[in-house]
């Protein structure tokens, strides 16, 4: 059985000029330990994808359901880790990273057991007491990680999670995710990555699916049956990267294509 | 070992020693730097730094891992951040100021006497301060009350699972005392030629 299965979602919102359609038809699958990224260009509907699949927001039409139930109101076996690191500035580490447990009314001993084992997991031990203002942006994601890590997630649904990182601290981060999700004594047992970089997708994923432009639809989903760590330069690599840069471009780009490691200062 | 300021972050050090393993542990730096769309000097800080806690070698344009770099990679997120703590320990810089909230009240220390361990010029005293912070608080030497704007000794425990944590640095260095003046007032001393090395204290 699949951990999640996506059938045929249609997303549209109502807008003053007509009903605007996000996404089309949208089908894949997840599996127990799966690493999927999606790629897509801009306005795809990538990021509302993710919200759909968590349950943060509903399709229009299709289904998708998690080991075998319809999703149905926000999936706690799911935690997102978002772009903008997203954490409570007034918050100490250890306390963004309670948050999401305090929401799960979770007893306090069994929280703060579990806030020391992420923050541990995470290489942020000697951080707790400090606040985000203080952090480098990869010690900020560090503790985005943390926060969804703590609930112990099935899934965890990342959203664009490297691109406000500088390109060194991306590497690091992004060899970590990859560390954490193969320890089969953590969380998670499977990933979902939405990212606008198509090397970033090749380079952590078992599978890339393609996403057109909007409204979005699944062009392909490609498997990278490459070993890790992965080569760039690699021809392979290389193929890989121009085939699903050739079928995004043949798709229509809304926007110009970012075809490579492409970071930007925080 | 020699005295630098740590012009990279943990994770951005991290990120090139990743990087260069995703080329079997040896690479012309310029090719590393390609790899990641990026210009040779800015990789340059996080090489010079990698290479200083000896995790790595530069030979005519190509790095290579050393043994303990190689081994850094192998380990996981734990086991990477206690093999950099250990080599961080040994740095003439952070030997000098453990060595000073050692000797300090309290164990605690303010940043303007970190500032003044450091020995920046006044421009770059906040980014130099902020960044060693960064570092000890990483390496686990020592707390940091961002409220107080001190430096705290960390606890034992917190130190002893890393081994000698609170051993005291080999003889020579003298530590600056705590007392500390403004790190506003401090004036940059005459062999600091802002090319990133701080003067030595040894």
């Amino acid at each position: 059985m699949a951990l999640i299965r996506i059938e045929h979602v249609d997303k549209s919102f109502a807008s003053r000029h007509g009903t605007i359609a996000i996404m089309q038809d949208i089908t894949f699958d997840v599996k127990d330990a799966d690493f999927v990224a999606i790629v897509g260009p801009s306005g795809c509907g990538k990021s509302t994808l993710l919200r759909l699949i968590q349950g943060l927001d509903r399709p229009t039409a299709g289904s998708i359901s998690f080991r075998g139930q319809p999703v149905a109101g926000v999936c706690t076996q799911m935690a997102m880790v978002f772009q903008s690191f997203a954490l409570y500035p007034w918050l100490t580490v250890s306390q963004n990273v309670a948050f999401g447990l305090e929401a799960l009314d979770w007893p306090k001993e069994k929280i703060g057991s579990q806030v020391e084992r992420y923050v541990s997991v995470t290489g942020l031990d000697g951080f707790q007491e400090a606040y985000p203002r203080e952090l480098s942006g990869g010690m900020r994601q560090r503790v985005g990680l943390a926060r969804a890590l703590a609930v112990e997630p099935a899934v965890l649904l990342m959203d664009e999670p490297f691109s406000a990182l500088d390109a060194l601290t991306a590497e690091s981060l992004r060899e970590e995710i990859l560390q954490l999700w193969r320890d089969p004594a953590l969380p998670p047992e499977a990933v979902i990555l939405v990212t606008h970089n198509i090397e970033e997708a090749i380079q952590l994923a078992d599978r890339v699916i393609v996403l057109s432009r909007r409204p979005g639809h699944v062009l392909e989903a490609i498997d990278v049956d490459l070993p890790r760590p992965r080569d760039r330069k690699s021809t392979p690599f290389y193929d890989l990267t121009d085939r699903i840069y050739s079928l995004i471009t043949q798709g229509g780009m809304a926007g110009p294509p970012v075809p490579a490691a492409e970071t930007k200062s925080p | 070992m020699p005295t630098i300021f740590p012009k990279s972050s943990p994770t951005e050090l991290l990120g090139l020693l990743v990087l260069l393993n995703g080329h079997k542990g040896s690479e012309d730096v310029a090719r590393l730097a390609d790899d990641l769309d990026l210009e040779i000097d800015e990789i340059f800080p996080s090489l010079e730094y990698a290479e200083l806690l000896q995790f790595v070698k530069v030979v005519d344009g190509r790095a290579s891992f050393t043994e303990l770099g190689q081994k850094l990679v192998a380990g996981s997120i734990r086991e990477r951040k206690a093999i950099l703590r250990d080599q961080i320990k040994r740095t003439t810089l952070f030997k000098t100021i453990l060595r000073a909230l050692e000797n300090a009240p309290n164990h605690e220390l303010s940043d303007d006497d970190l500032a003044q361990i450091v020995s920046l010029t006044t421009a770059a005293a906040d980014e130099a301060v902020q960044n060693i912070v960064n570092w000890g608080r990483y390496a686990e030497l020592f707390r940091y009350d961002a409220e107080a704007h001190r430096l705290i000794l960390s606890k034992p425990a917190a130190t002893t699972r890393s081994g000698s944590g609170r051993s005291p640095p080999s003889s020579g260095a003298t530590p600056p005392g705590p007392s500390g003046g403004s790190r506003k007032a401090s004036s940059p001393p005459s062999e600091y030629r802002g090319t990133g090395v701080v003067p030595a204290f040894a």
